[in-house]
């Protein structure tokens, strides 16, 4: 590479790799060297010393085995991600391509219906689940079956398990999400040549042969960057399971993801365990990397980058 | 297949008219182009007739089918956009498959219809490739492939050519003439290019702002146009007009006079016009040297183009193009005469801008 090639490269890229350096390693290394220390209670002078190795990660596998309150909470991480990523993808998409036939004005402002769970501040929208679900007969959902007569006694649905605290979080969890996918394929579908949709109409295809031929398979870019993207906030997300927890909605073990369990073993009250949260973080990060890469290899990143047209 | 019948369509955008009482019957086999300025509603009245947009009024008759109410896909019409809109996810095989798949037709048949269109257009050595792997003139073969291998009734053409290099146009607007006449579909070709439509269709509709001017056969729109509007836009350079008062049985123009042709003598005494615009094309006169009976005036530029050069002349402010033979030489300023082919000459009423055998319409 020529002396000036090589400078122009790291005047722009310094700042990048500066951040990069200072706001991810830094941190990533300092977790994965805590995750091999006795760290407790943020007692930094005692603990931060005594190095143990994998220690924490033995806990964490011993637990793995033999703890029914952590083995809940990888259950409800699958379960929660699988199910939740599914309805963010697959909610947008049939939202954005739903809108996208029926007149502009009315689909303006259904797209922003689904847009409040995420305007709304987090405290203010679990409050209103935490309403809807109450396990008494406040509880919204209770008192409209109880008038309908469908059950006689309240059900405290978030503390049924596992399905009912499931059902609870991945409903609130799922609404949210919704609307980041319904964005991201509404503004794919406005760069579709309208053209085309017109081509395949006078061709005979019906709105559904449309979406299918057509408009879906020329939004695999979008799909894969929201597919990617949903399950790395989902396997990272706690804020509004922190609340519904915590608020005792739904069930204590069935209503944690690992990274509420981190949060709560770092965080948490009683003994802290930043070690064995730190663990816990590393093996979440490694489930994002992993889980991130097989999308992209399922999905044939690859194949979608098109030769550039030029050769420079 | 089929004979096209719009009757009295209008279609509105919110409060805009994009097209004003358009009546038209285009008949049986027949090459219809669709000849009028940017944004004058010809991508409009084609995608009324595919049935994309539905008429704010009026009625669609394929044959005597009433289609107005008929969805798209029941009217089986072949659409060839002006920007192709090949669906660039799908090799060429599968776009042209894409509309007989839609229909169910079995595998086999596909391949064997595909290959059949595909090698009519001489595209049958690209089904392996992706719209972007192809030439311009390449991806409007099979576009018109696309729009063929359904045997539509009625194929309807949004200025396919517009898109290519002037000389490639010259040889795919043959090509696609004799296609059409081969396969006998009815045929409605849009374009802005007049020497597109002379060239190519049966019949010509010239629109200008949602409405039809004129329909005529090439000869007629080219040498009898109904209004100033159709002779200034047919023709290159287009026709000459100049501001003339009536003078029994003269004409006053810029100072000259000429005789009334005498095609419009009981005409102009019958109409009582006074104020009239004399229209004529540049080939339908002649420049001489000096001082002569026509119109007298200056040679402002010459413009040699060959075969042929066209001089400009300037008469009394107004100014004139006419073709000349290549050997004559001119100088910029040179006194000169413009002699008119009397029965060539069209006169057009000063304010509705018609001219005057139609006037009484
Ligand atoms: N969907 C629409 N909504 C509102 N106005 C429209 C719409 N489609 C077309 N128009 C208007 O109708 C008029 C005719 O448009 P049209 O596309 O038919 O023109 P055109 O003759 O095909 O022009 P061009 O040669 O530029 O393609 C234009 O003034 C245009 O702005
Ligand atoms: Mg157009």
């Amino acid at each position: 590479m020529r002396k000036e090639k090589l400078r122009d490269l790291s005047f722009f890229l310094s700042p990048m790799v500066l951040m990069v350096l200072l706001f991810y390693l830094v941190p990533l290394i300092m977790t994965i060297y805590i995750s091999m220390t006795r760290m407790k209670n943020w007692n930094v002078e005692r603990y931060l010393t005594e190095f143990v190795g994998i220690y924490n990660y033995e806990r964490l596998f011993y637990m793995f085995q033999h703890d029914p309150t952590f083995k809940a909470v990888i259950m409800t991480t699958i379960v929660f991600v699988g199910i939740t990523l599914m309805i963010n993808v697959f909610g947008g998409l049939s939202l954005a391509l739903a809108t996208f036939f029926i007149n502009e004005r009315a689909a303006s402002s259904y797209r922003l219906l689904w847009l409040l769970p995420r305007m709304s501040p987090i405290a203010v929208y679990s409050l209103v689940w935490y309403y809807f679900f109450h396990g008494s007969e406040i509880g919204t959902l209770n008192s409209i079956l109880m008038s309908l007569g469908l059950i006689s006694e309240p059900i405290p649905w978030g503390q049924v398990t596992p399905w009912g605290a499931w059902s609870v979080i991945i409903f609130v969890n799922g609404l949210v999400g919704v609307s980041f996918g319904m964005i991201v394929f509404t503004s794919a579908l406005n760069q579709i040549p309208k053209e085309l949709v017109i081509a395949a109409r006078v061709d005979g295809a019906s709105s559904w042969q449309i979406s299918k031929r057509i408009l879906i398979p020329m939004m695999k870019w979008h799909l894969l960057y929201v597919l990617t993207w949903q399950f790395l906030s989902l396997l990272t997300t706690y804020p509004h399971l922190f609340l519904l927890v915590e608020w005792d909605l739904v069930n204590r073990d069935y209503g944690t993801t690992l990274a509420l369990y981190v949060f709560n073993t770092a965080f948490g009250r009683g003994e802290q365990d930043q070690g064995l949260a730190a663990a816990a973080a590393v093996v979440l990060s490694i489930i994002g990397v992993i889980g991130g890469f097989v999308t992209l290899k399922v999905l044939q990143f690859e194949k979608m980058m098109k030769k550039p047209r030029g050769d420079f | 297949m089929v004979k096209v019948i719009l009757d009295n369509i209008t279609k509105r955008f919110d409060d805009f008219a994009a097209l004003k009482g358009v009546t038209l019957e285009i008949t049986d086999k027949e090459f219809m182009a669709l000849l009028g300025p940017s944004g004058s509603g010809k991508s409009t009245l084609l995608y009324t007739i595919a049935g994309i947009y539905r008429p704010t009024s009026g009625r669609i008759y394929f044959d005597d089918r009433d289609v107005t109410d008929v969805p798209p896909k029941d009217r089986n019409v072949g659409l060839v956009f002006q920007n192709w809109a090949l669906y660039p996810h799908m090799k060429v095989f599968d776009n042209i498959a894409f509309p007989l798949e839609l229909r169910k037709f079995p595998k086999e048949e596909i391949a064997k219809k595909v290959k059949e269109v595909a090698e009519m257009l001489r595209i049958e050595t690209l089904l392996n490739r992706y719209p972007w792997q192809l030439s311009g003139g390449q991806q409007q073969r099979v576009a018109i492939a696309r729009a063929l291998v359904k045997e539509p009734d009625v194929l309807l053409l949004d200025e396919p050519l517009s898109n290519l290099d002037a000389l490639l146009r010259l040889e795919v607007r043959a090509e696609l003439k004799r296609l059409q006449k081969e396969l006998g579909i009815t045929a409605v070709y849009v374009t802005h290019d007049q020497a597109e439509a002379l060239a190519m269709a049966d019949r010509i509709a010239v629109i200008k702002e949602g409405e039809i001017l004129q329909v005529g056969d090439p000869d007629e729109v080219y040498y009898k146009p109904k209004y100033r509007f159709v002779g200034g836009f047919l023709g290159s350079p287009p026709m000459n007009f100049l501001d003339a008062e009536v003078q029994d049985p003269y004409l006053d123009v810029y100072g000259n006079r000429i005789l009334i042709p005498i095609q419009y003598r009981e005409l102009v005494k019958k109409l009582g016009v006074r104020k009239v615009i004399l229209g004529f094309r540049p080939h339908d006169a002649e420049v001489v040297r000096g001082v002569a009976e026509g119109l007298v005036g200056t040679v402002y530029s010459f413009e040699p183009l060959g075969r042929e050069q066209i001089v400009t002349v300037s008469v009394n402010g107004a100014s004139l193009k006419v073709f000349a033979p290549e050997g004559e030489h001119f100088t910029f300023g040179e006194q000169v005469t413009v002699k008119l082919r009397e029965d060539r000459i069209i006169l057009f009423d000063k304010k509705t801008e018609k001219a005057l055998e139609f006037l009484e319409e």
